[in-house]
């Protein structure tokens, strides 16, 4: 598919006017403060938010989401350099150089190198979106059944690559999401399965609810039985930007990373963290001193921090071409397209071509938002950390149901929302990971549905799902992979183990 | 975590054994060869294997990370509890109490449980809240919200 600059240069037109700008600022700000605070991630805070723009136009909608999850990205790093805890699990690599520079009395330098690396992270991403989206989408066109059966099968597989800590326990929380996605109508013959004679079982676990009380009530359980007061840094932000020497010093890492934190979020189901983590480790590795690392390196923090802000751009790709999620804000996300009356997928790209450029502008001017609404609120922004959890909690919970009811108007959503916030709460606490149910979630009917479509076309041959050469790389890239996962998840868990090592003795010391 | 992974282990194989079972009862179809009952029981067989594999691990004594032992006598964990019941409470109220009447009270009996004491806070925030997400979802974004006792009155 070609590239379209007149539309481009409408778009951009379009989305400078000044309501749509503004909507992309609230969403930034609301991103940075959701962010900042720890516990409130970039996918709870989208999910906590997209009730806020039922009713609203799709651009508008669309550009104060992309707004938050840009924002939220780049606020996860205030919390881990000021007071050691990552906003979003996406800034947990942050915390590794931006604390101890901190401590050493260089908040500002680190607080204004996050907001300069997350801003050029960014902006790589979205000019990396911008022009490969189209191309993964033309190609996607040609797209039949049996290529979607193997790119969701291709999606899963990565899901279970990232489980973190047990591969066994992340298989379980992937499968058992795909049980529930498998909840409702089956798509082909239309037999109600798993509903428990329940009207409101027909059509599946609404989705909204479910992920606000995946991501946001469990939190709310988490949250309340935690103690004591979070100690602040006595932290001097006394710059805005960092010196152009620390810049012309990052420079090889911030283009490096943001290549890097593009690829990984393009993988569907790999996220910023991961891209933070890979970025991390690849800035220490190429470092002519990667002793010093660990102990306050701002090109460190600088590598992260692009690389968790470019995943954003990378996670939209395959979420606009082919209608699947990079990462789970991208799968929230993907609910409020829905919730517009928008499929995303190629078909975006032939119905509402305006639509997509839109994001295409939106996602970039968010990062220029989100430069000066950084530089202009960076010493507030510094203060909400410290914001008072013994109000925020209780509204969070009253919020997420709020949100679950707003949708249709039907109680049985904020059932489910609790339902999902006390599952969600169990698991967290026993580690099992939740992502991989969210993802499950969209993976799983995508998967189930072009199975059964493919086989309906070959009258029951499964010989079709080799046919296609496209199907066959990506089977064969999902059993690399999960081959991949399985042999290294040994060194995944010896990294994440070092990982936490180097991070409790940072605490200790 | 190891008797948490074995208690996580059963529960999957309980689902998974579920899933068999209503699996069992879907119609065939004689076309595709997979009816709707193929993936259930897919998902089943895998969530069955994977708890099993979690299960002997957790006897072989494989089990990773640590979890803290719930304690009742721990603040923390009464916290978590009243704050289920609490919620439970809210979402089952909500529609015929109404959302202003249910949110003030649960946001005013969660400050304090969190430990806020001073009767000016408890008596101003809760109801600065409530009445500014009432704002927001009932008149900004025109979104009905459970009005309950107060139906005559907004």
């Amino acid at each position: 598919m070609d590239f379209n600059w007149s539309l481009m240069f409408a778009s951009y037109a379009t989305v400078f006017s000044p309501g749509v700008l503004f909507i992309i600022c609230v969403g930034i700000t609301a991103g940075i403060v959701i962010g900042s605070l720890p516990g409130l991630t970039a996918t709870m805070g989208v999910a906590l938010l997209v009730p806020l723009t039922f009713g609203r136009p799709p651009l508008e909608s669309l550009a104060m989401l992309i707004g938050i999850y840009c924002g939220a990205m780049y606020g996860g790093s205030i919390s881990a350099i000021l007071i050691r805890t990552p906003g979003t699990p996406a800034a947990a690599a942050t915390i590794l150089e931006g604390y101890p520079m901190a401590r050493r009395g260089e908040a500002g330098r680190a607080l204004s190198m996050a907001l300069f690396a997350s801003f050029f992270g960014g902006v790589c991403g979205a000019l990396i979106m911008t022009f490969a989206s189209p191309i993964v989408s033309g190609f996607a066109l040609e797209f039949g059944p049996v290529e979607y059966f193997a790119l969701a099968i291709f999606g899963l597989s990565v899901i279970v690559s990232i489980s973190g800590r047990s591969l066994v326990k992340g298989m379980m929380s992937a499968v058992f999401g795909l049980l529930i996605s498998s909840i409702g109508f089956d798509p082909i013959s239309g037999f109600p399965r798993f509903t428990f004679g329940m009207m409101e079982m027909m059509e599946g676990p609404p989705f909204i609810p479910t992920l606000i009380g995946l991501f946001a009530v469990s939190e709310v359980f988490n949250e309340v039985q935690k103690t004591g007061q979070l100690q602040q840094l006595k932290a001097k932000v006394d710059r805005f930007l960092p010196t152009w020497e620390d810049i012309k010093h990052c420079f090889k890492h911030l283009c490096r990373s943001s290549v890097i934190g593009t690829f990984i979020g393009s993988i569907p189901g790999a996220g910023g963290d991961i891209a933070a983590f890979v970025s991390y480790g690849q800035a220490k590795r190429t470092s002519k001193h990667p002793e010093r690392f660990g102990h306050g390196q701002i090109e460190g923090l600088a590598a992260s921090e692009s690389a968790n802000n470019a995943c954003s751009g990378g996670a939209m790709i395959p979420l606009l071409s082919l209608g699947v999620p990079g990462d789970a804000v991208t799968a929230v996300l993907l609910g409020a397209f829905i919730i517009q009356g928008l499929q995303p997928g190629p078909m975006l790209y032939k119905e509402n071509i305006d639509i997509v450029y839109q994001i295409f502008a939106s996602m970039m001017l968010a990062q220029f938002a989100m430069l000066f609404i950084g530089m202009a609120g960076i010493r507030l922004f510094a203060k909400v950390i410290l914001v008072d959890r013994a109000i925020l909690t209780p509204t969070i919970f009253v919020l997420s149901m709020v949100g679950a009811f707003a949708m249709r108007s039907n109680i049985f959503d904020v059932y489910t929302t609790l339902a999902f916030g006390i599952l969600g709460y169990v698991m967290m606490r026993y580690d099992y990971p939740l992502s991989p149910i969210l993802l499950a979630l969209i993976l799983g009917p995508m998967a189930e549905a072009n199975l059964r479509r493919a086989m309906v076309i070959s009258s029951g041959d499964p010989s079709i799902l080799v046919s296609r050469p496209i199907a066959v790389g990506l089977m064969v890239l999902a059993v690399v992979s999960l081959l991949m996962s399985i042999r290294g998840q040994k060194q995944v868990e010896a990294r994440l183990a070092e990982m936490e090592q180097a991070f409790e003795k940072e605490i200790t010391d | 975590m190891k008797v948490a992974d074995i208690v996580g282990g059963i529960i999957g194989i309980l689902i998974g054994l579920f899933a068999l079972w209503e699996g069992a009862k879907m119609p065939a179809d004689v076309v595709m060869k997979i009816g709707p009952s193929f993936f259930p029981n897919m998902l089943g067989a895998l969530l069955i294997l994977f708890s099993m594999v979690l299960i002997v691990n957790a006897v072989r004594g494989r089990s990773k990370g640590k979890v803290e032992p719930y304690r009742l006598s721990d603040k923390g964990v009464q916290r978590g509890l009243i704050t289920l019941a609490a919620g439970s409470v809210f979402v089952l109220v909500v529609e015929p109490i109404g959302f202003i009447p249910t949110a003030i009270v649960f946001l005013t009996f969660m400050m304090r449980v969190m430990g806020k004491r001073s009767p000016l806070l408890l008596a101003v925030t809760p109801a600065l809240i409530t009445a500014a997400v009432w704002l927001v979802f009932e008149k900004v974004l025109v979104l009905s919200m459970p009005a309950g006792v107060l139906a005559d009155y907004l």
